[in-house]
């Protein structure tokens, strides 16, 4: 009988490890960015993103866009006195590993601040963390209302944390943007909704579904992707034959640019659509020759159409990172910067040194802040959400994303 | 328009691949009884050296009907390479030791060969992409299948082919089928055992390699996690099937596959279920039907004998 | 006998009359020179002097060329202010609104077109469109839906937008102005009573 129940455990065994796909590792390449000839005071700031995996396309351009922010404000020696440096952290887009990283930011008692994470599921399990030891922490990416308008927010707004932040726009806004582009401009008006269950994809998809209906668009299918899994042959078939006109996805493009090759190889020759999670380069590798006439929503406007913009990519360029600022480029800076700015703030206020509690004092100044960043004038509402709203459609042509239609939220 | 066809061919497919990696679960269970987890990272390491192959041996832009065998054939020596290599200093040394230490070895070293990979390969921190054969999907009735599939649908029958040829016809099978039924007997009959755990673990590794080039073709990117949750449901497969048995694991490996297809598309339609109905719940689904088969047939479906020789 | 000197005249010897030097040998260019020294030698100095102004010209100090002025529709602002008050006429069949068309800094713009998305709806501005903003003066505008068709007027949108088309010295854009749940409110209910009114 050994044998069997050895067979027995091991099955048991695999099905828990099912669920355990994390595989824990830490990039380590992190600090040491800056020139420490500055004198003074260090003051880190903290970078949380997916280094590694999937999602590293996405992380890596965060952590590079904010190493560019301290080394911009230690040459122009912004803040006198103070060397800013990174401490940037893998979160491999695990809720789990953004916890620990948190809890090891907070250990530091020279990190100020915190850029990140990328993904609103691992922002949930940080915000409590940094909210307990008023740090301040700046997503450039999270776009999931409830994360800085409570999960009641679509009724009554009250906002969790005082020291989260965000640059970029909700899905609030993004889901009804995608659906009114898609019923009105593309004039599509059967979809087929896709989500990986995270806070981000079904957040999104859960505001884009709202607004299609209201409109009028009618929703032919439903269906939940497993994020661990490759083969969505199974779902293809079905958005086949639900004689969908449009796919509209929420979720990442890890699993969105397979799920769009699939699904156009399935014979269904629809355009998928999703949110700034399916916003890069690597969806259209992915997706490969089919994913022509793909779409995306994403926060802000094109950076070639900002000339605020035109001096980040430069400097970005001229500081030879490897990898590409990605979606997510100017929003990490600004993020950082605006960090920089409350510092600088603080600073000032106490006869240019650091107060005790210069923790809180920075969740407190950042509410003022006010610059003109990367992505336009950067400041911050009542919840923490980013006062500069706007959006833009891209389609990919050709191989590459080109923009097609931008908003703005005024309301 | 009727789906059914179309949902028991991606669940074949899907099946086959499943398949390929539990022959090696099955065969290596057969002969020493030991569960190699690591057997999912052999398959990785096996599609990993056929992009190699691609990407550094041969001249850009060769056409894949050369390119092709040279990848599969770079696969298998990689993969057995990295198979027998595990036999011989992670399996070997603890032949007499308990069970359990073994079964811990082998996880240890499926997480070793993914971080191996990760940390060691160029660029395969994020996902690489597979070269794909040129030629759009074949149609039959309203059946579509997919260039990159067409290798899976010969690959996996022929496989079983040779491999059933080999087990039954060949002197080394025969020694394979003696060494199963009984090791001690079967060395005094003067089978080299030592001889044979290596070649089982060498042709499960072959096996596991056609199942990465096709995992390869068919998703068109790789990457150093993708043994991890293949090699969990290939283990459940060769469990469903009846672990110790070849065919079993090829048949656990499609009644899996068409299970997890055919719950995606069908079991939201029955009513009161649709929470349960998507894609997300395949997996719960697949567990499911293992349970029950394993409640009513414990060796599972072709198992004739868990061995349970004391 | 070069570096050792002139060798001392013996006697009887005296320093002939150098005959009279020839006149040196040169080629017919030379000559051609000879002639025209002086033009040769101004044209000469006249190209340094360009060669040297242009090179001086051409890194010259030079002031910043003017920053391009922004895009459009980084400087423009559409708020939405409240229902406006027309004849009932309009009133019955559609909605009338105000909004203030900010610019905010740069040359004017100039909004081309107002346009919205949906089916059944047309649109009319006051002042008609084109019509220019400046930096600093907001304006203004009312703007009047029709309904033309009730089956395609979204009752009852969350975020409704205006397409404006902005134009300014540096580009021509599309924007959307999504002008926020006061906006879609009162939006739906004047559709509700426009469409309702129609068939009731």
């Amino acid at each position: 009988m050994r044998q069997r129940s050895l067979i027995a455990i091991t099955a048991a065994l695999a099905a828990g490890a099912l669920t355990l796909t994390a595989c824990g590792s830490r990039d380590e390449d992190g600090g040491g960015s800056s020139d420490s000839g500055n004198g003074g005071t260090t003051v880190v700031i903290g970078v949380d993103a997916p280094l590694t995996g999937d999602l590293s396309a996405l992380g890596l351009g965060i952590k590079n866009s904010v190493d560019l922010a301290a080394k911009t404000a230690n040459k122009e020696k912004f803040v006198e006195g103070v060397t800013f440096k990174i401490e940037a952290l893998d979160d491999q887009a695990q809720p789990s590993s953004g916890q620990q990283n948190a809890s090891t930011l907070v250990a530091d008692k020279d990190v100020l601040g915190v850029v990140g994470p990328l993904n609103s599921s691992v922002a949930e399990s940080m915000q409590r963390v940094f909210n307990d030891a008023k740090l301040v922490q700046v997503s450039p990416a999270n776009t999931g209302p409830s994360l800085s308008q409570g999960q009641d927010w679509q009724t009554s707004k009250k906002r969790p944390y005082e020291s989260y932040f965000r640059t970029s726009t909700t899905d609030a806004i993004q889901g009804p943007f995608a659906a009114q582009y898609l019923y009105n401009d593309s004039k599509k008006r059967k979809v087929f909704v896709i989500d990986d269950k995270k806070t981000y994809g079904a957040g999104l998809a859960g505001t884009f579904t709202a607004e299609f209906k209201k409109l009028g668009g009618k929703v032919v299918g439903t269906e939940h992707i497993n994020p661990d899994a490759k083969d969505f042959s199974a779902v293809a078939t079905k958005v086949k034959s639900s004689g969908a006109d449009v796919v509209y996805y929420g979720g990442e493009y890890p699993q969105a640019g397979p799920l769009s090759k699939q699904i156009k190889a399935a014979g269904s020759k629809v355009p998928l659509v999703g949110g700034d999670g399916i916003y890069d380069p690597t969806f259209i590798s992915l997706a490969g020759k089919g994913s022509d006439g793909d779409l995306a929503t994403s926060v802000g406007v094109p950076l070639d159409q900002l000339d605020s913009a035109k001096k980040f990519t430069a400097d970005y360029k001229a500081a030879g990172y490897k990898e590409d600022f990605a979606a997510y480029g100017g929003y990490s800076y600004d993020a950082a910067w605006s960090i920089i700015e409350a510092v600088k703030k603080v600073v000032d206020a106490n006869d240019g040194k650091l107060p005790d509690d210069a923790r809180a004092k920075v969740v407190e100044a950042m509410s003022g802040v006010s610059f003109d960043g990367v992505t336009g004038k950067v400041s911050y509402d009542e919840f923490g959400d980013t006062t500069n709203k706007q959006l833009t459609v891209y389609a990919v042509k050709n191989g590459a994303w080109e923009p097609v239609k931008s908003g703005t939220y005024t309301g | 328009m009727n789906e059914l066809p179309q949902q028991l061919v991606n669940g074949l497919l899907l099946g086959s691949m499943y398949g390929l990696v539990a022959i090696g679960y099955t065969m290596v269970y057969g002969i020493v009884q030991l569960i190699n987890f690591a057997h999912g990272e052999i398959f990785m390491t096996g599609a990993f050296g056929a992009i190699t192959v691609y990407l550094y041996v041969l001249p850009d832009g060769t056409s894949m009907a050369i390119a092709l065998p040279l990848m599969i054939l770079g696969a298998m020596l990689v993969a057995t390479t990295v198979a027998v290599g595990a036999e011989r200093f992670a399996y070997r040394p603890l032949r007499g030791a308990p069970r359990l230490a073994p079964l811990i070895t082998a996880i240890g070293l499926s997480l070793a060969l993914q971080q191996a990979v990760w940390a060691w390969y160029p660029d395969a921190r994020s996902a690489i992409e597979f070269p794909q054969i040129d030629g759009g999907p074949f149609e039959i009735g309203n059946v579509t299948i997919q260039t990159g599939d067409v290798f899976l649908l010969l690959a996996a029958p022929l496989s079983m082919a040779i491999l059933a040829y080999f087990v039954m016809k060949t002197r080394t099978g025969r020694g394979m089928q003696a060494t199963a039924q009984d090791p001690d007997t079967a060395k005094l009959m003067g089978v080299n055992t030592d001889r044979i755990i290596v070649v089982a673990f060498a042709l499960g590794a072959i096996f596991a390699a056609v199942g990465g080039v096709a995992y390869g073709l068919k998703y068109g990117q790789i990457d150093f996690r993708m043994g991890f949750i293949l090699g969990l449901k290939a283990f459940t497969a060769a469990v469903l099937g009846g672990i110790g048995n070849i065919y079993g694991a090829m048949l656990g490996g499609i009644v899996l596959g068409i299970a997890e297809a055919l719950s995606t598309a069908y079991i939201a339609d029955i009513p009161g279920l649709d929470q349960f109905g998507s894609q997300s719940w395949a997996d719960v689904w697949a567990f499911v039907l293992l349970i029950l088969v394993l409640l009513f047939r414990p060796q599972g479906l072709l198992g004739e004998r868990v061995a349970d020789r004391a | 006998m070069s570096g050792v000197g002139p060798v001392e005249p013996g006697e009887g010897t005296h320093v002939q009359d150098a005959p009279p030097a020839p006149l040196p040998q040169r080629g017919p260019l030379a000559g051609h020179f000879e002639r025209h020294r002086r033009v040769v030698l101004g044209a000469l100095i006249t190209s340094a002097v360009l060669a040297g102004s242009g090179y001086l010209y051409v890194t010259r100090p030079r002031p910043e060329p003017p920053p391009a002025p922004p895009y459009p529709n980084q400087v423009t602002d559409i708020a939405y202010l409240r229902p406006g008050t027309t004849s009932s006429n309009t009133a019955s069949r559609g909605f009338t609104f105000e909004v203030e068309v900010i610019t905010e800094s740069g040359p004017p713009v100039t909004v081309t077109r107002i346009s919205q998305p949906y089916a059944g709806l047309s649109v009319t501005s006051s002042p008609r469109t084109p019509f220019r903003t400046k930096a600093g003066s907001p304006r203004k505008i009312t703007v009047t839906l029709r309904v033309t068709e009730c089956g395609n007027v979204p009752r009852n949108a969350g975020l409704p937008f205006l397409d404006v088309t902005l134009r300014n010295t540096r580009a021509i854009q599309v924007h959307s102005f999504i002008l926020g749940p006061q906006y879609a409110q009162d939006l739906s209910r004047a559709l509700q009573v426009a469409c309702s009114n129609k068939f009731g």
